[in-house]
């Protein structure tokens, strides 16, 4: 049972459904000046800063197809967009020696507001109209500073669902050796 | 061990090309991925529910922070809008029921005949994009994906995602929203008392009289507009037998489809007897006239707006103020005469496109609370 447990796909489910059940209810309501936070995508890219691309890209795709399960939009959009920016996000820490939480949280904020202005414009590649607008850009602030505030709380989940264990975590990135 | 080995990269590249994938079969209506968001919906449900539940207070507590004295400003906006509105509301009864027999003697659709289910909304978009709401009832309660959305202002949207006792409600605000409406023109000045009566014995609705139009009155256009028949006007036959005046809304009436080719000719709309009562007469030329389009939405900061109008000779130029109304049909989701706003802007296009109408909305979407699900479905899908 244990073992099943420290899966790492099944980590991510156990803190992505919550997580979803949060982001579809109080996060739905509980609006910082009409924007929803997005905690969906910053658990997507903690889980980049966290364990790095490959496992930011899984837990990215993982949370985004959960969260495309629940909205009218198409399905596998935000699996691709959170799968890029948990990829991302790893691909940046890689380049760091060390993690501070600070370095963290301003990671995560840049990311996140990147990922915001990309989603609309995948979007319409596809053909849903409608999201790019001026309002996007209060959009990308707002979610950008509350996905680098919730980092404090989102990448020690993610770090946990992702199983990283802390001698993984305190030693340089394997980039750092190549 | 390169970071990047093949394997990785591949691994990479499968997610990016299965969400391609899942993006392809969604846009293309795959009813795996249909059945997909069913399955998890189920799934998900409980622990969604059991959120609200644990969440609720959190959210009241932060709606009275932060929302306190903009309820309380509105609240008090309202009761005076309250207090104009009851007197408006006691004749609007009589006008709604006279117009509802006039529909229903004409065999015209009514929003009346249609059973409907009332909802509480319990959820917000949990999306940046996407416009949204959550419902208290579902399949149970007898509603299906396409079914109308109303509230007592007008179009609020349509059922997109149903489960046994919950539903999912795109907005008309949505980019992906789309319905045919009819947009009605109404004249700055119209006729207040246009009125005709006649004791002819017919039963057909479109005939030529020997009547005339005895007294026309030039007043500021209302909210709705209204042809006042006034039975006691003087005419040039006799027999008037009806002592009081009634007003009928025709907003929702489609003249069009009344006497397509009567421009200028008196049409008679007359009771289903042969017998001798009074009829009204009605003179086509003084009524608004209904031109067709699609609604569309664009997205929560951008006006709705309606596109491939037809044009029509007897409808001339759309004008800011036309009201927009849902035009019905077999291959539409809503019934005709949903009110679904009003023409606020009129952007002209080059060449055969037309133009484009932007539309405020007469329901305040941002702020749903109940919500009516019209159990109406087209005769191409369903029985109305």
């Amino acid at each position: 049972m244990i073992d099943f447990v420290n899966r790492p796909l099944v980590r991510l489910l156990l803190v992505g459904i919550p997580a979803l059940a949060l982001q579809t209810t109080f996060f739905a309501e509980v609006k910082i000046f009409g924007v929803v936070l997005q905690i969906m995508l910053a658990l997507s890219i903690a889980a980049g800063l966290a364990g790095g691309s490959e496992n930011g890209a899984l837990a990215g795709f993982v949370f985004g197809l959960m969260f495309d399960l629940v909205v009218t939009s198409p399905l596998g959009l935000s699996a691709l967009v959170f799968g890029a920016a948990g990829w991302g996000a790893g691909y940046l820490h890689s380049r760091a020696i060390e993690n501070p939480k600070w370095l963290n949280a301003v990671a995560l904020g840049l990311v996140s507001g990147l990922a915001t202005f990309v989603m609309p414009v995948v979007a319409n590649w596809i053909g849903v109209e409608g999201w790019l607008s001026s309002r996007l850009t209060k959009v990308i602030v707002v979610v950008s500073i509350s996905n680098a505030l919730l980092s404090f709380i989102a990448v020690p989940i993610a770090r946990w669902s992702l199983a990283v264990r802390r001698n993984q975590r305190l030693a340089p990135p394997a980039e750092a050796f190549l | 061990m390169p970071v990047y080995s093949v394997s990785r990269r591949r691994a990479i590249a499968l997610l990016a090309l299965s969400s391609i994938l899942l993006i392809t079969l969604d846009l293309q209506g795959n009813s795996v991925v249909h059945g997909l968001r069913n399955i998890f919906s189920t799934i998900f449900e409980p622990v969604q529910s059991s959120t609200r539940v644990i969440t609720r207070p959190l959210e009241n507590a932060w709606r009275g922070m932060t929302h306190y004295g903009e309820l309380e400003t509105e609240n008090e906006r309202l009761q005076d809008q309250l207090d104009q509105q009851e007197g408006a509301f006691i004749a609007a009864l009589a006008t709604v029921r006279d117009a509802q027999e006039l529909l229903a003697l004409n065999g015209i659709d009514n929003l009346a005949d249609i059973s409907s289910v009332t909802a509480q909304v319990v959820g917000g978009t949990p999306s940046n994009y996407s416009q949204t709401i959550e419902i208290n009832q579902g399949s149970d309660r007898g509603l299906r994906v396409g079914m109308p959305v109303v509230n007592a202002a007008g179009l609020v949207g349509r059922i997109t995602w149903v489960d046994n006792n919950r539903s999912l409600v795109l907005l008309s605000n949505d980019s992906l929203y789309a319905i045919p409406v009819q947009v009605v023109n109404q004249p700055d000045m119209v006729p207040a008392t246009t009125t005709t009566t006649t004791t002819t014995p017919t039963t057909t609705t479109t005939s030529t009289s020997t009547t005339s139009t005895s007294t026309t009155t030039l007043a500021p256009v209302a909210p709705l507009v209204t042809a006042v028949v006034d039975p006691n006007a003087p005419t040039t036959t006799p027999a008037i037998s009806t002592a009081t005046s009634t007003t009928i809304d025709f907003s929702g009436v489609d003249f069009g489809a009344l006497a397509p080719t009567t421009t200028g000719v008196i049409v008679t709309i007359a009771p289903g007897t042969t017998a001798g009562g009074p009829t009204t007469t009605i003179n086509l030329d003084d009524l608004p006239v209904a031109e067709t389009g699609i609604f569309r939405g664009r997205g929560i900061d951008n006006a709705p707006v309606v596109e491939f109008i037809d044009q029509n000779s007897r409808f001339g130029e759309v004008q800011v103020g036309a009201l927009v109304i849902t035009s019905g049909g077999s291959q539409s989701l809503a019934p005709r005469g949903i009110v679904v706003g009003r023409v606020i802007k009129i952007v002209q296009r080059t060449g055969t496109s037309g133009a484009v109408l932007e539309v405020r909305l007469t329901a305040k979407l941002t702020a749903l609370n109940f919500v009516r699900v019209l159990l109406y479905q087209p005769v191409a899908t369903g029985t109305p």
